[in-house]
C-alpha cells in the first residue's frame, strides 16, 4: 500500500473534518447499543448518521476541488490530524 | 527521509479534561513500587455512584468547557470491573448524545491495565464495541527478570511477566501505535537497557519511562542510572532504533535552565483533572485519594451529591513552578524536564500543602540530563557524518514538552 | 520578622477576628505567662494581651504589667478603662464605656445588612472602627450585592462626615484609601500567639481550631513551611491591590486547605471594599483637596483575582 503526501489543509479545515470524523465514529459506536426501544433517541441517531455522512463526504469533495488533489481509481485520501497533511493511499 | 521517532502526541494534548473513575481498589498484583498503599477488595464503585458523577459533570457544560474529554478508568486493575465499565461507557455515550454535549464529538475511554485479563472475552467484546475511542496502555516493565522483580501476584508473589507478555501481540494488533509505561525504582536500574530493548523486540515502538518520585534512591544510584542510559543510547543509535522506536528518556527539551517568569507553569495537571472514587468523593487527581497516600489525609474536593467545592480547587489552579520550588531548583542549570507529582509533593511535605516541591528525584534527573546530552551529541554527529542532519532538522516535528 | 506577641490570657479571651473562642475558661498558667513575657523581652516583641470577660486573679494583673503592652478587651470587661482596643459582640449594647480607642465589632452578615446604621454613632467615638464578619466564608452572590448596597449607603454618611471636617475611619470603607501597598494581618510573619496551653500558634484561630502548635517560649518559634505565610508565596494575593485585605491565613486554610490561597468569598468581599473605598475617595475629593499624595485607586472589572489567573492574564 503506497502512501503519498499530496497537500495540506488549514487548521480550521482540519478541525471541521476532525469533528465530523469523531462524530461519525461516535454515532457508529452508539448505534451498537441503541435499539428502536428508545424511539426518540434512535430516530435522532438514524437521521444524524445520514446527515453526518453527507457532511463528511461533502468536506472531501469541497477540499479536493479547492486544492485540486491528485487522485487514483482505486486509491483514497487520508488526513493526518497532527500535521494537517493529506495523503493519497493506493 | 531521515526521521527520528518521537513519542506520540497525546490525543488532544492540552485541550482535554481527564476524568478518572477509580472503579476498584483491588488488583491481582502487588507491585513492589506501587504508590497505592491502600489497595483493598472492598471499595468497588457502584453504577449508581458513577451515574451520579456523570450526571453532575454532563449537566455542567458551562463549567467543564474543555474541547475534549478523556474518560479514564483506573484501579487497582480496572479490567477486574469490566461489566461496570461497559455499563458506564454505554451510559456516557448515550447521555453525551442525548444532551447534545460537545464532548460527544471528542471523547476517549482510557485504561492503564496490567494486561493479565486482556484476552478475556468480556474485555475483548468491550474493545470491539468501543475500538475507535479507546486508548489502552499495558504496563510491562521489560525483560522477564526486570518485570518479575516488582510486578508480582499479591498472594503467591509469583512474577506476572508470562501472563502479560502473551497478550502483547493481541494488544499490538488492535492498537499498533500503543505505548507502554515503565516505572524505575532503585532496584530496577541495572535492567533498564536490556528492558527497553526487550520491549522494542516485542514490537512496542514507544516506551514511556520514568523514575518514581518517592524518596527511594540510594547513594550511587544516579551513577548507575547514567551508565545504563548511556549504554542504551549507544544501542539505540548504533543499531538505528531511533528511526522507528522511541524512548521518553531522551528528549531535546530537557536539561536547560528555566526562566523564573516566562517558564513558571506548574508541571502537574492535578486540579485540572478530576477523579471519583467508590464512595463518590471527588479528588483533584487519583494521587490524592486515601489509598494513594502514605502519610497525609485524602484531599477531597467534593462529592457526587454536593458537587465540587471550587475553593478547594483554587490552590491547584494557581500553583506555579517558582512558588512551590526550593531555591536550588530555581537556580538549577538543568531544570527543564525535571518532573514532579503534586500528590507525592503533598504526601512528602512537612505540612499538608501542595506548595512544597519534593526534590527526591534531583540526582536522577541530573544523571538523565547527562546521558541525554550524550545521546543527542552522538546522534547528531552520526547524522552529520551520514549527511542526514540537515534533512532531519527540516523534517523535525517540534513538540511541546509533555507534562503530567 | 516577628514583632508582636499576642497573649491569650484565657480560653475565654474575647475573639477579635473571624474565629470563635472556647468556653472552657482555662487560664494561661502564671508560669507560662511569665515565660511568654521573658520571651518577648529576649526577642524584642511588643505584647498584646487578649482579655476574657470577667475578672483575672490579682497576680495576673501584676504580672502583665511587667512589660509595655496593648490590651484587647471585651467592651464589657471590668477592666475596660485600661483597654487599648475594645471588642463588641454584635450590634446590641453599642454603648462604649470608653472612647478614643479603636473599636472592633464582630457580627453576622445578616445583622450588618439589617442594622448597619447602628454603627454610625460609633464613628464619632473611635479613631478606628473595624467590622469583622463572623461568617465571612458564608457570603453568597446575593450577600455580595447587599454588601455593595450597604457600603454605598454607609459611604454617603461617611462622606458627609469628611465634608464636616471629621476623619472617620471605618475599615471596610476607608482602610484601602490610605494604602499604597499590602498591609495584611501577617499572622505567623509579624505576629505570633501564645495560647493558654503554653504553646505558640500562628494566630488565635489556629489554637482554637485544634491546629498544631509552632513552638513554645522555651524552645522558640518553629513554623513549618513559613514562606507560605508570606505575600510573595501567595499567587493570588501577590498580584492583588486590595491592600487592606486581612488575607486571613486561617480562613484560607479552612476554605481552600492552603494558608496562601484565599477563598472566593474573601477575595470578593475585599474587592467590594476596595471599590467602595475608590468611590468614597473620588467623592471626598470632589469637595476639595484631600490627601493628594494618595494615588487614585484604579478601575477594575473583576472582583476575584483568581479569575485573572484562571484566564491566563
Amino acid at each position: 500500500m503506497a502512501k503519498k503526501s499530496i497537500g495540506t489543509v488549514t487548521e480550521d479545515e482540519k478541525k471541521e473534518i476532525q469533528s465530523l470524523f469523531e462524530r461519525k465514529n461516535g454515532l457508529a459506536e452508539l448505534s451498537k447499543i441503541l435499539t428502536a426501544d428508545n424511539a426518540e433517541l434512535y430516530e435522532k441517531l438514524v437521521k444524524d448518521m445520514g446527515e453526518t455522512g453527507t457532511k463528511f463526504q461533502s468536506w472531501w469533495d469541497r477540499m479536493s476541488a479547492k486544492y485540486s488533489w491528485e487522485s487514483s481509481e482505486n486509491g483514497h485520501w487520508e488526513i493526518n490530524f497532527d500535521t494537517n497533511e493529506i495523503f493519497l493511499v493506493d | 527521509m531521515t526521521a527520528i521517532k518521537t513519542t506520540n502526541k497525546e490525543w488532544q494534548y492540552g485541550l482535554n479534561k481527564q476524568i478518572t473513575f477509580i472503579v476498584t481498589k483491588d488488583c491481582q498484583l502487588a507491585c513492589k513500587y506501587c504508590y497505592l498503599v491502600g489497595k483493598n477488595i472492598n471499595e468497588r464503585m457502584s453504577f449508581d455512584t458513577a451515574q451520579k458523577a456523570i450526571d453532575y459533570i454532563l449537566s455542567r457544560e458551562d463549567e467543564f468547557k474543555e474541547e475534549s474529554v478523556v474518560w479514564d478508568f483506573i484501579g487497582g486493575e480496572p479490567f477486574l470491573e469490566i461489566d461496570l465499565i461497559d455499563k458506564i461507557c454505554d451510559y456516557l455515550k448515550t447521555e453525551m448524545y442525548r444532551l447534545n454535549h460537545h464532548w460527544f464529538n471528542s471523547y476517549r475511554f482510557s485504561f492503564s491495565t496490567n494486561g493479565i485479563n486482556y484476552h478475556e472475552k468480556k474485555v475483548q467484546d468491550f474493545i470491539k464495541k468501543n475500538h475507535e475511542h479507546l486508548s489502552i496502555g499495558i504496563t510491562i516493565d521489560g525483560t522477564e527478570l526486570k518485570h518479575d522483580l516488582n510486578r508480582v501476584y499479591k498472594h503467591s508473589e509469583k512474577g506476572s511477566y508470562k501472563d502479560v507478555v502473551k497478550n502483547i501481540p493481541l494488544w499490538l494488533s488492535q492498537f499498533p501505535n500503543a505505548a507502554t509505561k515503565v516505572t524505575i525504582s532503585s532496584a530496577d536500574i541495572p535492567y533498564i537497557k536490556e528492558s527497553v530493548l526487550h520491549l522494542y523486540s516485542l514490537g512496542i515502538k514507544e516506551v514511556n519511562i520514568n523514575c518514581v518520585f518517592e524518596d527511594v534512591w540510594k547513594d550511587g544510584d544516579d551513577k548507575l542510572f547514567e551508565k545504563q542510559l548511556v549504554e542504551l543510547a549507544d544501542e539505540i543509535i548504533d543499531k538505528d532504533y531511533y528511526k522507528d522506536y522511541a524512548c521518553s528518556f531522551y528528549s531535546e527539551h530537557i536539561g536547560k535552565p528555566m526562566d523564573i517568569k516566562l517558564e513558571n507553569q506548574n508541571w502537574c495537571g492535578a486540579g485540572k483533572m478530576l477523579s471519583i472514587d467508590a464512595a463518590g468523593n471527588f479528588y483533584p487527581c487519583t494521587r490524592f485519594a486515601q489509598y494513594s497516600l502514605r502519610s497525609k489525609k485524602a484531599l477531597i474536593i467534593g462529592n457526587v451529591n454536593d458537587g465540587i467545592d471550587k475553593n478547594k480547587l483554587r490552590p491547584f489552579l494557581t500553583l506555579d513552578r517558582t512558588t512551590q520550588s526550593p531555591q536550588k531548583c530555581l537556580e538549577c542549570d538543568v531544570a527543564s524536564g525535571c518532573a514532579w507529582c503534586q500528590g507525592e509533593n503533598y504526601d512528602a511535605a512537612e505540612t499538608p500543602t501542595i506548595y512544597q516541591r519534593s526534590t527526591a528525584i534531583c540526582l536522577m534527573h541530573k544523571a538523565r540530563v547527562r546521558a541525554n546530552n550524550y545521546y543527542w551529541n552522538k546522534l547528531y554527529r552520526k547524522l552529520e557524518l551520514e549527511g542526514e542532519r540537515e534533512r532531519y532538522e527540516q523534517n523535525k516535528i517540534v513538540e511541546p514538552l509533555k507534562t503530567c | 520578622m516577628v514583632q508582636y506577641l499576642v497573649i491569650l490570657l484565657s480560653d475565654k479571651s474575647v475573639p477579635f477576628c473571624h474565629y470563635e473562642n472556647k468556653n472552657t475558661g482555662s487560664l494561661l498558667s502564671l508560669n507560662d505567662l511569665k515565660k511568654g513575657l521573658r520571651f518577648s523581652m529576649f526577642e524584642n516583641l511588643s505584647v498584646q494581651y487578649v482579655f476574657p470577660n470577667g475578672e483575672l486573679p490579682r497576680e495576673y494583673l501584676t504580672a502583665i504589667e511587667e512589660v509595655e503592652n496593648v490590651k484587647i478587651m471585651p467592651a464589657n470587661s471590668p477592666y475596660v478603662g485600661g483597654a487599648d482596643v475594645m471588642v463588641f459582640n454584635g450590634l446590641e449594647n453599642l454603648n462604649p464605656q470608653k472612647t478614643d480607642v479603636p473599636f472592633v465589632v464582630r457580627l453576622y452578615r445578616e445583622e450588618f445588612f439589617e442594622d448597619y446604621e447602628k454603627l454610625l454613632p460609633l464613628l464619632d467615638k473611635t479613631p478606628h472602627l473595624s467590622i469583622v464578619f463572623k461568617d465571612l466564608i458564608k457570603f453568597g452572590e446575593n450577600d455580595f450585592k447587599q454588601y455593595e448596597n450597604v457600603q454605598e449607603s454607609l459611604s454617603k454618611q461617611v462622606e458627609k462626615l469628611y465634608v464636616d471636617g471629621k476623619i472617620p475611619q471605618l475599615n471596610i470603607l476607608t482602610d484601602r484609601m490610605y494604602l499604597d501597598k499590602m498591609r495584611n494581618c501577617n499572622a505567623g510573619v509579624e505576629s505570633i500567639t501564645l495560647a493558654p496551653d503554653g504553646n505558640f500558634y500562628i494566630c488565635p484561630a489556629f489554637y482554637y481550631n485544634g491546629e498544631q502548635p509552632c513552638g513554645d517560649p522555651d524552645s522558640g518559634i518553629f513554623i513549618k513551611n513559613p514562606q507560605l505565610l508570606k505575600l510573595d508565596y501567595a499567587p493570588i494575593c501577590r498580584r492583588c491591590d486590595s491592600y487592606h485585605c486581612k488575607r486571613c491565613v486561617w480562613l484560607n486554610k479552612m476554605t481552600t486547605l492552603e494558608v496562601n490561597t484565599p477563598s472566593h468569598e474573601q477575595c470578593v468581599v475585599s474587592h467590594l471594599e476596595r471599590n467602595a473605598a475608590k468611590s468614597l475617595l473620588t467623592a471626598i475629593r470632589k469637595h476639595g483637596e484631600f490627601m493628594p499624595q494618595l494615588p487614585e485607586i484604579a478601575d477594575i472589572n473583576c472582583l476575584d483575582p483568581f479569575k485573572k489567573i484562571e484566564n491566563g492574564s
